[in-house]
């Protein structure tokens, strides 16, 4: 777009000089044409994401039995929540998940991109590879992870084996298996937030490096004072987006890895979630813990957009 | 449609009921009534071996001959088993199956939630009387049937004779007791691979496979309204199987399913495989000429031979479209005295599947038919069968405690006695304020 | 971890020139972990293409690579229909998506109207819901409707997702303003700035929207399952659970069930695995 929209840009400057239009009914044709713009979306989203939620939010104070019975309990299933060692357990596990995966899907993507940020032989082909695990669907990400990681006869134990070394049970011990479930999430989601953080990186005008070269900043100077702090931007964007979808999707790779065993090692909040309302019926707790866990995003979120007053979302406002 | 639905979502949909009022629901639009049957079975959109193809032709036959003599018809309609969340979600919104399978576990949720309904009205005296007993309890609530089981699955222990032979192992050195069962897993362990395989993947299934270890030492999970499950048997049984598997007797996981041992023997993974009656019509059509054996459960020290039977029932919708005709319906295919009724039974569970027909007239015309005559199926009718109780109907708070324990003993190494203590301390919480029907 | 090596030796037109050892080095570094990162699909692959007793073999290529599996899975499953399904509900979502979502992201970035952020505030936290929580209510909206077990159930409540609203509000704050500010004022209405202007300035972000778009719909599971009974409508991931759940215990046909499931997707990225990534790239998702 850049040719074209500097172009169009010098001829606007020019025109915008010769307003003519008269500002107050121009106003109210932009709010109406905001609102025909909005409509599909708007009426879309709130039919059939904020009104499930009011409907959950609802429910959340309800107990349910899943077949048309409902009885109001207040506070009760909030209460049974902070009571149940489960949840708790589930919501230790997912912590503990999210400390390990956010940083580690950062530092690995941002690695990934750093090192095919320039060209060389087969650059591009280097790029697709990192990012082809995201092109499938978790079902089958999770069967092919299955299969190779079995004890007896997956694949990394047949290997580990052949060089002697005895494996543990990757998804037989509970020590074990949320970190594979870790591993494999960071493997199928590396290229995509590295294809993120390269367009980040395209925006750091390369004279700032050239400049630090002369200077004789070193490899790791550079990136202090250079790649770092103009990536802030994307480093935000990418934790932002990271943290909440890794938190509410992925539900189909627990399923089919380890459906949330051994012990419950890999039941995240989101499988939980699920065996409550599907397995167990309980839909009123479901949505308690439900509506509890987009709170807790909502103040994430909000929390980092305070945080990052001066990144990216405020610029450019009129 | 449920309409005595006593919506909450209607309230909060409100603006939006009125077209559906209109169009009605489903296949009642076209004015001629049809009723649903949600199954695993069939039409089979996913292949599978020849046993499976038999099952699935079972249940066409079942629906072609019902739809010729009866006015309202049954449309058979295929849901996976990975459908949990499909049939929680349609009866959440009042959209249930008219009739579908319901396997023990699910039976206290849905008759607490009122919407089985009754089969009794609809069956002569003797019928229900035909149905074996400890496996139709699970299935009653005060005397009344709210389901008809199709089939009748105990567990027991297969083993490979080829692998027996191998290991220089003769038919007497089986286990008959626990210290047996260990002693044998010892005798077999390789560095590669456990010879035995339990269920280890948590859920439903590993549970309905480790109660009759619990029962055996006379210890019970739930016993008089109160938890029976902080018990020097319940400590037993948690033990043995976290000893099986700390040892390395048993696998933590396995390439293929828990309940197959089919796949499990037949493929060189085990010598053993704690499994289901349904493994014979498996290697039947599978691996016809594999040899094997089966013997029952081992036993602790001083215990009772017990088994587990599990089996999944029909049920009819009391919310459905036309819970009369669905109910009838079960009856017809399952539950009259009916000569073609008690044959259908008879068929599914000797030709179609090998499984212990639920009723003893069907069990006498699949022996006379020669259908118990295979050495294992006769095992299975004359000496597992009748150490044999339903599987419980435990509600999800029971299940899953009971559950937590298995699966933090086997994997996590906890101690069975917390263990034991805390499931018990669970269950004992929940019964409290647990109203419905009696946990069996 | 070559995670601080950012020399920024080599500006990125004339690299084809000659390759620095630097380059080397990143190259024998790529080289490794692409390989590494394909591995598991290769894998897949490889294993579809395997006899049931060789399946587990550590060796890298089948002993007696057969096409039994595939004739196999593509008899016994209707998957030619699942995955037609599959390609009209990601097709039509990505495509009314799209429209839908640059129209809200237009007048969330350039028009002025009261309440503007509170809106975008609003739409933004729809992301924050997790989808097993509104499942069941949302399933009842579905049926309050009348399209359950239709494409229309399936296809209308995947396309509202505040994502791609999010992203190309992001990308239209970034475009300069005078743009349609020009347009307006020659007496342009508001559609045919959108129309003219802004649309055509859409398509490096759209493309690379739709990719993830299609992606996301294509790879779609739990949704598809609980809003279809029908089989003819099953979505091709439904279908493979399905299949895999029949067939746990022969890898071998799972194996090459899976592949079918993701080549369609992985063929796609392999011929435009270039314009994908460089989209995705320059898109400004930032």
């Amino acid at each position: 777009m850049t040719g074209l929209a500097v172009g169009e840009r010098r001829s606007a400057r020019g025109a915008s000089r010769t307003r003519t239009t008269p500002r107050l009914s121009r106003r109210g044709r932009e709010r109406l044409a905001a609102g025909l713009f909005l409509a599909p979306d708007v009426l879309g989203l709130a039919l059939f994401v904020g009104l499930p939620m009011v409907v959950c939010i609802v429910l959340g104070f309800f107990q349910v039995d899943g077949f048309g019975g409902y009885t109001f309990i207040g506070l009760d299933n909030y209460r049974r929540m902070f009571a149940d060692p489960l949840f708790l357990g589930s919501l230790k596990t997912t912590l503990l998940y999210l400390v390990v995966l956010i940083p580690g899907l950062f530092v690995v993507s941002l690695a990934l991109a750093l090192l095919i940020r320039q060209k060389f032989p087969l650059v591009g082909l280097f790029r697709g590879a990192f990012f082809a695990p995201n092109v499938i669907s978790l079902v089958v990400i999770g069967l092919i992870w299955k299969f190779m990681l079995t004890d007896q006869t997956g694949f990394v134990v047949r290997v580990l084996g052949f060089f002697g070394i005895s494996s543990p049970s990757w998804l037989g011990s509970p020590h074990l298996a949320l970190w594979m479930v870790v591993a494999v999430t960071i493997w199928f989601a590396m290229g995509y937030y590295m294809l993120i953080f390269l367009a980040g990186l395209q925006d750091i005008p390369r004279e700032y490096y050239e400049v630090a070269t002369i200077d004789g900043a070193g490899v790791w100077q550079q990136f202090r004072h250079i790649t770092w702090p103009l990536l802030k931007p994307t480093s935000f964007f990418i934790l932002l987006t990271s943290t909440v979808s890794m938190l509410t999707g992925g539900i189909d790779l627990i399923y089919v890895m380890t459906s949330g065993g051994p012990a419950n090692s890999t039941s995240l909040i989101i499988y939980y979630i699920y065996e409550q309302a599907f397995v167990y019926g309980e839909y009123g707790y479901a949505s308690a813990i439900g509506a509890f866990i987009v709170a807790i995003l909502l103040v994430w979120s909000v929390g980092l957009f305070a945080l990052t007053r001066g990144g990216r979302f405020n610029d450019a406002r009129d | 449609m449920g309409i005595s639905r006593r919506s909450l979502f209607g309230a909060g949909a409100g603006a939006l009921a009125a077209p559906a009022l209109l169009s009605g629901c489903g296949s009642s639009a076209s004015g001629r009534k049809e009723l649903v049957f949600w199954q695993f079975y069939a039409p089979t959109p996913v292949g599978g071996s020849p046993d499976v193809v038999k099952q699935s032709q079972w249940f066409s036959k079942m629906v072609d001959d019902w739809n010729a003599q009866h006015e309202t018809k049954i449309r058979l309609e295929y849901v996976t088993v990975l459908g949990n969340p499909k049939l929680a979600t349609a009866f959440a919104a009042g959209e249930g199956p008219d009739i579908f399978l319901l396997s023990p576990g699910d039976f206290a949720r849905y008759y607490n939630g009122g919407v089985l309904a009754e089969l009794t009205p609809y069956m002569e005296p003797a019928a229900v009387k035909d149905f074996f007993a400890p496996n139709m309890a699970t299935r009653t609530a005060d005397g009344k049937v709210y389901g008809l089981p199709m089939e009748i699955e105990p567990l027991a222990m297969f083993y490979s004779e080829q692998a027996m032979e191998k290991a220089h192992l003769a038919e007497s050195d089986l286990p008959r007791t626990w210290d047996q069962l260990l002693d044998f897993g010892d005798k077999l362990r390789t560095r590669k691979a456990p010879p035995i395989m339990l269920p280890n993947l948590q859920g439903y299934y590993q549970n309905f496979t480790w109660y009759p270890f619990l029962w055996q030492t006379g210890a019970d999970a739930v016993s008089h309204g109160h938890s029976g499950f902080d018990s020097a048997g319940a400590k037993a049984a948690l033990k043995l199987w976290q000893d099986c598997i700390q040892t390395g007797i048993a696998p933590r996981t396995s390439p293929v399913p828990d309940s197959d041992a089919v796949a499990g023997l037949g493929g060189g993974y085990a010598t053993m495989s704690l499994s289901g009656i349904w493994t014979v019509a498996a290697f039947k059509y599978r691996k016809p000429k594999y040899r094997y054996g089966v013997i029952p459960l081992p036993t602790p020290a001083g215990g009772t031979p017990r088994t587990a039977l599990g089996g999944w029932a029909f049920v009819a919708n009391a919310r459905g479209k036309d819970p009369e005709t669905a109910a009838k319906f079960c009856v017809w295919a399952l539950g009259s005295m009916e000569q073609e009724s008690i044959q259908r039974v008879v068929d599914w569970c000797t030709v179609a599947k090998s499984d212990i027909a639920p009723r003893a007239s069907a069990l006498a015309a699949g022996r006379k038919a020669g259908g118990y005559d295979h050495p294992v199926m006769k095992k299975f009718a004359d000496e597992i069968f009748p150490t044999g109780r339903g599987e419980p109907r435990y509600p999800p708070v029971v299940y899953k405690a009971i559950s937590d324990a298995i699966q933090q003993c086997e994997f996590a190494g906890a101690d069975p006695a917390a263990q034991a203590r805390l499931a018990s301390d669970t269950i004992d919480a929940y019964l409290t304020s647990y109203r419905g029907v009696k946990i069996l | 971890m070559p995670a601080t090596d950012t020399t920024p030796a080599a500006p990125t037109r004339p690299a084809r020139a000659r390759t620095t050892r630097s380059g080397w080095v990143r190259f024998a570094v790529a080289l490794v972990l692409a390989v590494a990162a394909v591995f598991p699909l290769l894998w897949m692959l490889s294993g579809s293409f395997r006899t049931p007793d060789d399946v587990f073999s550590p060796s890298l290529l089948p002993a007696h690579p057969t096409l039994h599996n595939f004739s196999y899975v593509l008899t016994q499953v209707a998957f030619p229909r699942y995955l037609l399904n599959s390609l009209i509900v990601a097709v039509v979502v990505t495509v009314v998506a799209l429209f839908f979502h640059s129209m809200a992201a237009y007048a969330l970035a350039r028009l002025r109207f009261p309440g503007r952020d509170t809106l975008f505030v609003l739409i933004f936290s729809t992301l924050l819901i997790t989808f097993p929580v509104i499942l069941v209510p949302l399933f009842l909206i579905v049926h309050t409707l009348g399209i359950l077990d239709s494409y229309a159930g399936i296809i209308i409540p995947s396309i509202f997702n505040a994502f791609g609203i999010f992203l190309l509000r992001q990308f239209y704050l970034s475009l300069p303003k005078e743009l349609e500010e020009a347009a307006i004022v020659d007496g342009c209405g508001y559609w045919r700035v959108y129309w003219k202007v802004i649309l055509p300035l859409s398509r490096p972000v759209f493309a690379a929207l739709a990719v993830l778009f299609f992606l996301a719909n294509w790879n779609a599971f739990l949704w598809p399952m609980v809003v279809t009974t029908s089989t003819d409508l099953s979505l091709v991931q439904v279908g493979i659970a399905a299949f895999q759940q029949q067939h746990a215990a022969d890898w071998n046909f799972s194996l090459a069930a899976s592949t079918i499931a993701a080549l369609p997707t992985l063929g796609l990225f392999v011929i435009f695995q270039r314009r994908i990534v460089e989209s995705i790239k320059t898109s400004g998702f930032k």
